[in-house]
């Protein structure tokens, strides 16, 4: 009945990407360009110490530019599906790091020149990670350091919004895990749900921030911590709710007081804790939620096993001892396994055991639906579980044994999903100290097996220090060129918790025959 | 009385036949060939047409009734044929059948205007839990949906000292649990606080589940609770039966055929063991070591598979096996092959419904002793004497009231707890002052 060139017209040409690209522009311009908003505060920070606010200032008008311009080029492409979403959850990460590093550039300070290393303090920055270039911190004004704690604080908020609204969509079980502790009915109106979900967990984001900000001020203003100002407060405070971990210190939090080290301690472990339970435990006063929940549990758990071997490392070893061992075997423990990667000591020095426990955290990380980074107690809860079963099953092969998280069975997807991310994470991690290594012997870096696997872990991590060089006192900055870009490429793929990004590599995402 | 039976299976023939002497019986019936043979063996009349039709129920005269029991196999139409009842005829009393003991979750919340409602499947697991649920008891029963046991105890001299030659005021007798009376020889007792059981006596028991469990632990140590059941299906019945046992703290292990239903199960029953399997393979009762089971529990939906594995699991080396059966007949093959119990859910649920209908303020008696004791189920009158004393105040009258069923929970009062007006009370008496006690209350 048609000619051939009707049916062929009938069938049409096969699209060559299944991924509609211009519709990701869209949405990733608009969140550029919104963003670019968030340099004005240092702006205003520079203006009040009499510094510069041209790069900020600078940083923003390239930011909002590309962003507008992305935005206006793809106008109506908004055919934005599930699809879309991962790479725009990968590009607005990427992006983001971008307009951390411009400031680090614009402003001319020699130890961010370079724009690999600039990029890399921008990612160490917006993955709450924590891990740095700088030799000297001191060398950079205050707006510059304020940036640098800011970008942490808005890679936080970030990883909250992306936890509660996309990546649940993305089914990367993200959500599940984190849905599982919410109150309130389960289907209803998912929109407004997920809206008013999103917005109490926000808040309350933003009131331990402050809260913290006003008690480490508080310090400052009664004398209990001589080096705390009003400025280290709000500074900290921003780097320590998302367990990030930069300091505008030279010497991190060992300069300030045991006051303040405790007060860190304790708003870290609550970084660490899942926001919805704590909203349960501090805004509905149902503090017995957290003691039932078996995830809390565990961390709890497992953050007082790990303090109390450093502790009992640095007595057996004379490093330190009554209350400033158990300080500072509390703080390193806390602040390693919540990924925040404050110090409060230098714990390069402290014996194989010590340093093999730490290296032990950076692969626990704290509960889902933090911020925190790495594996997450829930995982190895739930994987323990499911070794268990598989144990059992050797002698019961026909049990049928569904795996309950707080009393609530958890679906058999979902607990795939967790071990398959364990064992991506784990050879992304191999091969990221393999590549480490690989490149220091290019180089001719003298780079030890446990300054390589530190870093690796630490960066896929989002913890921050690691070993050797890459100490808590230390600088990244021996690391070539190629491996500052992978260590970067590391810490975005712990932050979107690898999966998302991991689906970008795979044809099948890409086509769809 | 009038009664109108909705459905003549199994289960409205066996209440037909026991209820036609004394009562003017009307049977509903959509299938004409089920009707003719009651028609013919009994004095009834019998209706073909669908029992839950208004003008079915209305033109069969439905309006004098005194009783409705609908009893078809189909939930949904026996409930709505008392619905239509309540609308024909507000006043007559309704009983439903059902195989789903989600009903009877809801009946007892009160949300279904049903008068009395009897579920096969919880009862089938009542009649189970009697058989096993305390090895050491003489008798077993069970009252208030499970949650008041009455267990009768031979006292011997291997019982507990710490209850055994005390004053049983000083004795650490079980929470929830009274001791309803103790019969030495010819002699019953209704014990005071000063009272000492001997060995030799016989006592008879009320009280919860686990306090019952305790009350065997006491009497004779070591005779030990059942703590391996294996339930073979985990269907309706069989997840009934799970569900009645593990509430009394037995072990449960579950086999299931079906993938999707042992994981369901699984889900929602976390302290049952949950297998998938036919239940039938060697390799299986081996590896799981089935046989060393006390007690197996036969519930799949077809009498011949529960014979097989019945018998299989006997081979095993299972010493006590109870089996549902479906089919009457095949009760005999089954105790044919050394099947201790066969239960059949039709007779156990028809039973209860005659029980009910007999008279319904007297929900269910039970008999001890021959027919020397009876313990009595009775709804309290706004008139009693009794209503609005202290139990402690009340006279002894050679009758005891053990528990109390009050808005469908189970009380096990003290002293100075207080009778209402509409209370259940379960009452262990001797049977010749029962009418008394019915007077009184």
């Amino acid at each position: 009945m048609s000619t051939q060139a009707g049916r062929a017209r009938l069938i049409g040409r096969r699209r060559s990407l299944a991924v509609d690209l211009r519709g990701v522009a869209n949405l990733v311009g608009a969140l550029t360009k919104y963003l670019s908003l968030a340099t004005l505060v240092p702006a205003g920070v520079a203006l009040g110490y009499g510094e510069s606010p041209w790069p900020f200032l600078g940083a923003g008008a390239i930011g909002g530019a590309v962003g507008v311009s992305a935005e206006l080029a793809t106008r109506g492409h908004r055919r934005l599906g599930v699809r879309e979403g991962f790479l725009v959850v990968s590009l607005t990460w990427v992006v983001a790091a971008g307009i951390a590093a411009l400031p680090y550039l614009l402003s001319g300070e020699p130890q961010l020149s370079k724009p690999i290393d600039a990029y890399f303090e921008g990612m160490s920055g917006f993955t709450t990670t924590g891990a740095t270039v700088l030799t000297d911190n001191q060398e950079l004004s205050r707006s510059l350091l304020f940036w640098r704690q800011l970008t942490q604080w808005l890679g936080g908020i970030g990883i909250i919004v992306l936890a509660l609204t996309v990546l649940p969509r993305l089914r990367v079980g993200g959500r599940q895990l984190f849905e599982s502790e919410l109150p309130g009915p389960e289907i209803d109106s998912l929109r407004t749900r997920i809206r008013d979900t999103t917005r109490t967990i926000w808040l309350l984001y933003v009131a331990l921030t402050v809260v913290l900000a006003g008690i480490l001020w508080a310090y400052d203003l009664t004398g209990i911590d001589d080096a705390m100002t009003g400025y280290d407060a709000i500074a900290h405070a921003l780097t320590t709710i998302p367990t990030g971990g930069f300091s505008t210190r030279f010497l991190s939090i060992e300069e300030f007081g045991a006051a303040t080290q405790w007060t860190l301690v304790l708003f870290m472990i609550l970084g660490g804790a899942n926001f919805a339970l704590l909203y349960r435990a501090l805004v509905r006063r149902r503090p017995q939620a957290l003691a039932r929940d078996e995830e809390f549990r565990l961390y709890i758990a497992l953050l007082a096993v790990a303090a109390l071997v450093l502790c009992a490392q640095l007595v057996a070893e004379g490093i330190a001892d009554g209350e400033e061992a158990i300080r500072q075997g509390v703080f390193q423990a806390v602040a390693t396994m919540t990924t925040t990667g404050y110090s409060n000591a230098d714990y390069v020095s402290w014996g194989p055991l010590a340093l093999m426990t730490i290296a032990g955290l950076m692969f626990v990380g704290a509960s889902a639906g933090s911020t925190s980074g790495s594996v997450k107690v829930v995982r190895h809860l739930l994987l323990g579980k499911l070794l268990r079963r598989e144990i059992d099953q050797t002698v019961h092969p026909e049990l049928v044994q569904p795996i309950r998280l707080n009393r609530k069975v958890v679906d058999e997807r979902t607990l795939r999903a967790g071990s398959v991310f364990i064992l991506l994470y784990i050879g992304i991690f191999i091969a990221g100290a393999l590549l480490l290594m690989l490149d220091a012997a290019r180089v001719g870096l003298d780079l030890t097996v446990l300054e390589a696997i530190g870093a690796a872990a630490s960066a896929l991590g989002n913890i921050g220090p690691a070993f050797g060089f890459a100490g808590p006192l230390g600088s990244y900055e021996p690391f070539s060129d190629a491996s500052m870009g992978l260590l970067a490429l590391l810490m975005l793929l712990g932050r979107l918790e690898v999966i998302p990004i991991v689906v970008l590599l795979t044809r099948r995402y890409w086509r769809n025959v | 009385m009038k009664i109108f039976v909705i459905g003549a299976g199994q289960v409205g023939t066996t209440i037909v036949q026991a209820l036609h002497d004394d009562h003017d019986v009307t049977v509903v019936d959509l299938d004409p060939a089920r009707l003719e043979p009651l028609a013919h063996r009994y004095d009834v009349s019998t209706v073909e047409g669908n029992g839950a039709s208004r003008r079915v129920l209305a033109e069969a005269g439905l309006a004098s009734a005194d009783l409705l029991i609908a009893c078809t196999s189909r939930d949904e139409a026996n409930i709505v044929s008392a619905m239509m009842s309540k609308a024909v005829a507000p006043r007559t009393t309704t009983i439903v059948r059902t195989t789903n003991p989600e009903y009877l979750e809801v009946w007892r919340e009160g949300q279904l205007d049903v008068d009395f409602i009897v579920s096969s499947e919880v009862e089938t697991a009542h009649a189970i839990s009697r058989s096993i649920g305390v090895p050491a008891a003489r008798q077993t029963d069970v009252f208030a949906d499970g949650q008041i046991h009455l267990v009768e105890f031979d006292v011997e001299e291997g019982s507990s000292p710490t209850i055994v030659g005390v004053p049983m005021r000083q004795a650490p007798l079980p929470n929830d649990s009274k001791i309803a009376g103790i019969i030495r020889g010819e002699k019953m007792i209704l014990p005071g606080g000063n009272e000492v059981i001997r060995p030799g006596d016989r006592i008879v028991v009320i009280g919860s589940p686990a306090a019952a469990q305790a009350w065997g632990e006491l009497i004779a140590p070591g005779s030990g609770k059942v703590t391996d059941v294996v339930i073979f299906g985990a269907g309706r019945a069989g997840t009934a039966i799970a569900r009645v046992l593990l509430e009394q703290g037995l072990g449960v292990r579950m086999i299931e055929a079906d993938r999707e239903r042992a994981r369901m199960v699984a889900e929602a029953l976390p302290r049952a063991r949950v297998f998938h399997s036919t239940g039938v393979e060697p390799d299986f009762l081996e590896r799981e070591r089935i046989g060393e089971a006390q007690v197996a529990i036969f519930a799949m939906r077809d009498d011949m598979k529960n014979h097989y594995a019945a018998t299989l699991a006997r081979v095993h080396g299972v010493g006590f096996t109870i089996a549902i059966v479906h089919d009457p007949p095949a009760i005999e093959v089954f105790e044919h092959a050394g099947i201790d119990v066969t239960i059949n859910p039709r007779a156990v649920t028809a039973e209860e419904i005659v029980r009910f209908a007999h008279d319904p303020r007297t929900q269910q008696v039970s008999m001890l002793e021959g027919d020397r004791f009876e313990v009595l189920d009775i709804t309290t009158r706004p008139g009693s004497e009794y209503v609005g004393k202290a139990f402690r105040d009340m006279p002894i009258r050679g009758a005891l009231i053990g528990a109390i069923v009050r808005d469908g929970t189970a009380i096990f009062p003290r002293g100075d707890d207080i009778l209402r007006a509409g209370d259940r009370a379960i009452i262990f008496t001797e049977s010749k002052r029962v009418p008394d006690v019915e007077q009184a209350l």
